[in-house]
């Protein structure tokens, strides 16, 4: 890079970057802001024609591993005759896949999250007590996966080491959540934090390029009103994120924010949603089925 | 569970769904406490500011120092050209917006040891993240502390709608921690008086804006901005941060007269 190159030799010289005839040449270099030459230089990250600019193809750093959320209230709380029949699954997944399993913090979450908010304590302190909740259950997980080489990893070194422990082991579990903790956005209504262990699974097989997304709930995926109280509504086996935005559903079995996650997804182009209930579905959603809602995302500005 | 243990909206929250608009909407009351309510958080611009070197930081640290008893400051810092660079060399091979938010934490990261370490004979310290718990105690000891702006998303950033580049930088990374812990003021040191109607190093005719509301600044459309859009964004939806000023730091006393709650740059609010 010359930035770079530039700015090693200058040290190595000790010469100023007053002195130096490749930054004095530059346009605009005597702004009193010392640069280094870069595409970006001097630029403001915040205009538009450069934020444009920026748009190029990513490179995919675990191509072939798949990303799988386990709800928290809906399997981890569901005991043992539901628990067992998915680790099973996924014990048997692991035989053939490279799996990245997230876990939801479940009716603990809940229960911290209402006595936080009776407290008056603000959204980004929420998500910082609901990290807990999750981390316990990856950790529930990660014990009776163990004898498949599978653990919990702590989640200060789990994104820096995570293809290490891809390459080293079949799979890996982390609390889904991701860490945004005192830093969580505010959501336009309410004070639950927006971003759980949904939104945090997404992001890392995003992130990862990673070839799918499973969400594993207690419902066989989206229908258009919540079938635990609505018996005989039908299920809607794949949908578009402007199509579910436009149609509003007061509930959905996954978080909101997925859908605006899912239109600025650049690798991911969709995931689907699983029953637990009915483990053989985790086995073959992980080898390409469809067996639940599959929920795509429409590319905005593209 | 004991169902008489939970109110009400316990009993909502363990039953129902967090994806339910209507139970979202309850969970508003009460409203949040205030944390910190004495706090300010200074946001002091990378390269704005301290690309600038000693010419820039020098009074500035001196006026921090100055503020030290009369005001407690909560110090993040921007990245600025190095992370520029950072984001050009990984736009170029390619790499995710998660792995460009890494390397912008890194500069921050590298600008809040600076700061640090020209503040450190006054006792005030660095803290990650993770040490955001002695925040609190730090300031009631000391008067202020120097953190990273970059919000810590790291691998988990979400992409934004155009482009690669980290939509949530140190801007927003700092006006969250204002808005969390409830503090009376959020400050953006800059290099310029505040907002324009263009950037005022490229544009002759950009025109200076005192004041503005979101509403209006977004009937404006204006192509660049002095602060992140994502700021602007959750001042939406904020409780406690309603309103933010940005400054021109590079002009001495201006940081003094923000933190005494006077208009010296441009203060934009949520209505």
């Amino acid at each position: 890079m010359p930035g770079v190159t530039v700015a090693t030799s200058l040290l190595e010289k000790g010469i100023s970057e007053e002195e130096s005839p490749i930054l004095s040449e530059l346009p605009g270099s005597k702004d009193g802001r010392h640069h280094v030459q870069s595409m970006l230089m001097r630029e403001s990250l915040l205009d538009k024609d450069v934020q444009k600019s920026t748009e190029t193809p990513v490179f995919k750093m675990l191509p072939e591993a798949h990303v799988i959320k386990i709800g928290g209230r809906s399997v981890m709380d569901a005991g043992r005759a539901i628990v067992y029949p998915v680790v099973e699954a996924l014990a048997q997944c692991l035989k053939t896949k490279k799996l990245i399993i997230g876990t939801g913090g479940g009716v603990r979450s809940r229960h911290v999250l209402s006595i936080g908010i009776d407290l008056g304590l603000p959204t980004g302190v929420l998500a910082q007590l609901a990290l807990a909740d999750s981390l316990g259950n990856a950790h529930i997980l990660g014990t009776l996966l163990a004898p498949f080489g599978v653990v919990a990893i702590p989640p200060e070194i789990f994104g820096h080491l995570l293809p290490l422990f891809i390459a080293s082991a079949p799979g890996v579990i982390f609390n889904g959540d991701p860490p945004y903790s005192l830093w969580e956005h505010l959501p336009p209504s309410g004070r639950i934090p927006p971003h759980r262990s949904d939104a945090g699974s997404l992001l890392l097989a995003e992130c990862f390029g990673c070839k799918s997304l499973t969400l594993v709930k207690d419902v066989d995926g989206l229908y258009d009103r919540d079938p635990r109280h609505h018996p005989g509504v039908g299920l809607i086996r794949e949908i578009d994120s402007s199509d579910l935005k436009r149609r509003n559903f007061e509930s959905l079995p996954f978080e909101r924010v997925l859908l605006d996650l899912l239109e600025n997804a650049r690798q991911l182009r969709s995931f689907q949603i699983v029953n637990g209930r009915r483990p053989e579905q985790i086995v073959a959603a992980l080898g390409g089925e469809h067996v639940g809602t599959i929920v795509y995302g429409n590319r905005k500005n593209n | 569970m004991e169902d008489d243990l939970l109110t009400q909206l316990g009993r909502s929250l363990v039953f129902g769904s967090l994806d339910d608009a209507r139970l979202m909407a309850q969970t508003s009351a009460p409203p949040p406490v205030q944390i910190l309510p004495e706090a300010n958080v200074i946001k002091i611009g990378g390269q704005s500011f301290i690309d600038r070197g000693r010419v820039a930081v020098f009074p500035l640290i001196d006026e921090i120092v100055e503020n030290l008893g009369r005001h407690k400051m909560i110090i993040g810092t921007g990245a600025g050209t190095r992370a520029r660079h950072a984001y050009s060399v990984g736009l170029n091979l390619g790499l995710p917006t998660g792995v460009l938010s890494v390397l912008g934490t890194f500069v921050s990261m590298q600008n809040a040891r600076m700061l640090n370490y020209l503040l450190a004979k006054h006792g005030i310290p660095f803290i990650e993240p993770a040490q955001f718990a002695q925040l609190p105690h730090y300031l009631a000891e000391r008067g202020a502390v120097v953190f990273f702006g970059m919000p810590p998303y790291v691998y988990w950033h979400a992409n934004p709608a155009v482009g690669r580049i980290p939509p949530h930088r140190t801007d927003t990374g700092s006006y969250l921690v204002s808005e969390v812990f409830g503090t009376r003021s959020m400050i953006f040191v800059k290099d310029e008086k505040g907002l324009y109607t263009a950037d005022p190093k490229k544009d002759r005719n950009a025109k200076f804006i005192g004041k503005i509301t979101l509403t209006e600044l977004e009937q404006l459309d204006l192509r660049d901005l002095v602060v992140e859009r994502s700021v602007l964004d959750m001042m939406r939806n904020a409780t406690h941060r309603r309103s933010i000023q940005i400054i021109n730091g590079l002009e001495p006393r201006n940081l003094t007269r923000a933190l005494d709650g006077e208009h010296v740059g441009t203060i934009i609010t949520a209505e």
